[in-house]
């Protein structure tokens, strides 16, 4: 998809000539000079084809590549519906939309499960995964240069024959080490960690699983406890790096509730980041604590509650937006929403409408959804403004 | 044997039913299927598997999951802390989740993941139409 953008002045009627600049890799230039002899001026007339800019996302988070519900509210935010490629092979794991490609970080797994239980390693170890192709394919998609990417089939544990993958407007990186290497963490303009607490984990994972037969409490724990040393080494460091990591813990408005449904959930921002300003209650920078929930506003039990503070994460200057407990009516939405400020929508309800469009899937009545939702409209003014600054450097560059 | 576990699980279930009930244009979703919006997590399937390819991936990835959970609690019998235990779990972990990721594509596209394809290859194994 080029873009082009032609500056003309006069009308063109003595000898020109073309030149082709080799500029940066994204946009191709075509100078035409145009000479007059009347005047000492010199009237250029320059056709700028721009191919898209692509912009890459980094999801990082333990629950497989079907992070549907997040991928689904953020290619929503951008319109239209993520799909699987269609007609390529049933099992990939890529989702594609009209502005988004979702790739899954499994597919670069260098070795397959056999390998992997021949190693003695975990999915989650480095060691099973090719973070020099990761870099290579996700440095060439964001130059717009397409890609045969691997395919790492979770039926059958194999690496399957490649895909095509064409560079899109939005690359999402989703699985477990978007921002382990180093080269790749240079690479993204956003980050996200998804960090899900222990008890939360487990009450998820016993939602997940207990229906199967071959599961019991006692194999989900298992899993869970023996997944942990490798997580906490390779997996939960990444969090440092993230522009905004969304903390999912249980609620504190119910006295030792262990059953995980309704959840306290955090929205850390890091403070600083180009293009990324961070949502805010009432007055930026200090700390709120605030219950919507009074006379204008009647919840059921166990309510809502919002906190809103600057703190210190891992070093760096955040802000953390928090909500604690549930949505039960479409105007408690829209209440919170007219209260926040920064959400960058393009219209008032916004945020309220996009949790509607949704409103059956997981975390609909709670921060999971709401967060997830404002950090797609985020990442979708990040997209624009970096649009808009590529297009005025290049507008100023072609009149220097 | 899913009844006796079935108490247990509802304890542990989102509560979806207390969701704004508003209507959200999802309807356009539900093309083939009637599936009661509240959520059935006793059920393994929510929509039904339309082609041969998916009933056989839903299979396999069961009879997985109660084989490596199996093998896993073996290795583990022997020595706890081994890479081979952590190994195990993880494969578990993995079935795990290629089920309940092929459970979400049935109940959140509606439709049979393989449809796409199976409209260009109709003729192959994986696309009979699967009858119960």
């Amino acid at each position: 998809m080029a873009v082009s953008t032609i500056y003309s002045t006069q009308a063109l009627n003595s000898t020109h000539f073309l030149t082709s600049s080799p500029s940066s890799s994204s946009s191709k230039q075509v100078f035409l000079y145009r000479r007059q002899s009347q005047t000492n001026r010199r009237f250029n007339t320059i056709i700028t084809c721009a191919a898209q800019q692509t912009i890459v996302i980094g999801l990082a988070a333990d629950s497989g590549c079907g992070k549907s519900t997040f991928m689904r509210r953020l290619t929503s935010v951008f319109g239209g519906a993520a799909e699987p490629p269609r007609g390529g092979n049933p099992d990939s794991n890529t989702l594609i939309s009209d502005t988004t490609t979702v790739i899954c970080l499994d597919d670069y797994h260098s070795l397959d499960r056999t390998g992997r239980k021949e190693k003695g390693v975990t999915a989650l170890d480095p060691r099973a995964n090719d973070f020099d192709l990761m870099y290579e394919q996700v440095k060439a998609l964001k130059s717009g240069v397409a890609v045969e990417k691997p395919i790492y089939n979770h039926v059958t544990g194999l690496l399957d024959a490649p895909e095509l993958i064409q560079p899109p407007k939005i690359l999402v990186i989703e699985g477990l080490h978007p921002m382990f290497d180093e080269r790749v963490r240079d690479l993204l303009d956003f980050s996200i960690y998804l960090d899900i607490s222990n008890e939360v984990k487990f009450a998820w994972k016993i939602q997940r699983d207990m229906a199967e037969r071959g599961h019991s409490l006692e194999s989900i724990k298992a899993s869970i406890e023996a997944r942990k040393p490798d997580f906490d080494a390779f997996i939960d460091p990444q969090k440092q790096y993230a522009d905004a990591v969304i903390e999912v813990l249980p609620t504190q408005l119910i006295p030792d509730d262990n059953e995980g449904k309704v959840l306290r959930v955090r929205l850390i921002m890091k403070e600083g980041v180009k293009y990324f300003s961070p949502v805010y209650l009432f007055d930026e920078g200090s700390t709120i604590s605030w219950i919507p929930c009074g006379r204008k506003l009647t919840c059921s039990y166990p309510g809502i509650k919002f906190n809103y503070e600057p703190d210190s994460y891992f070093d760096h200057e955040v802000s953390v937006l928090e909500m604690d407990g549930q949505f039960d009516r479409l105007d408690e939405l829209i209440y919170v929403e007219s209260h926040l400020s920064n959400l960058s929508t393009k219209f008032y309800g916004e945020v309220t409408q996009q949790m509607l469009k949704h409103a059956d899937f997981p975390g609909s009545n709670n921060g999971t959804g709401l967060f997830q939702t404002i950090v797609g409209l985020k990442i979708r003014d990040l997209y624009e403004q970096l649009i808009a600054s590529k297009a005025t450097a290049r507008a100023e560059a072609a009149k220097a | 044997m899913m009844s006796a576990t079935a108490s247990h699980v509802r304890v542990l279930l989102p509560s979806h039913h207390q969701r704004p009930s508003i209507a959200t244009g999802s309807e356009n979703f539900c093309r083939r299927q009637i599936v009661p919006r509240r959520f059935r997590a006793m059920v393994a399937t929510t929509a039904a598997a339309k082609y041969k390819g998916t009933k056989m991936r839903e299979e396999k990835l069961s009879e997985l999951i109660v084989e490596k959970v199996k093998e896993a609690t073996e290795v583990c019998e022997a020595d706890e802390r081994s890479e081979g235990c952590r190994v195990a779990w993880d494969e578990v972990e993995e079935v795990s989740q290629a089920k309940a990721d092929l459970r979400i594509k049935l109940k959140l596209l509606n439709q049979d993941p393989l449809e796409s394809f199976c409209q260009e290859n109709p003729e192959t194994d994986e696309c009979l139409i699967y009858e119960d």
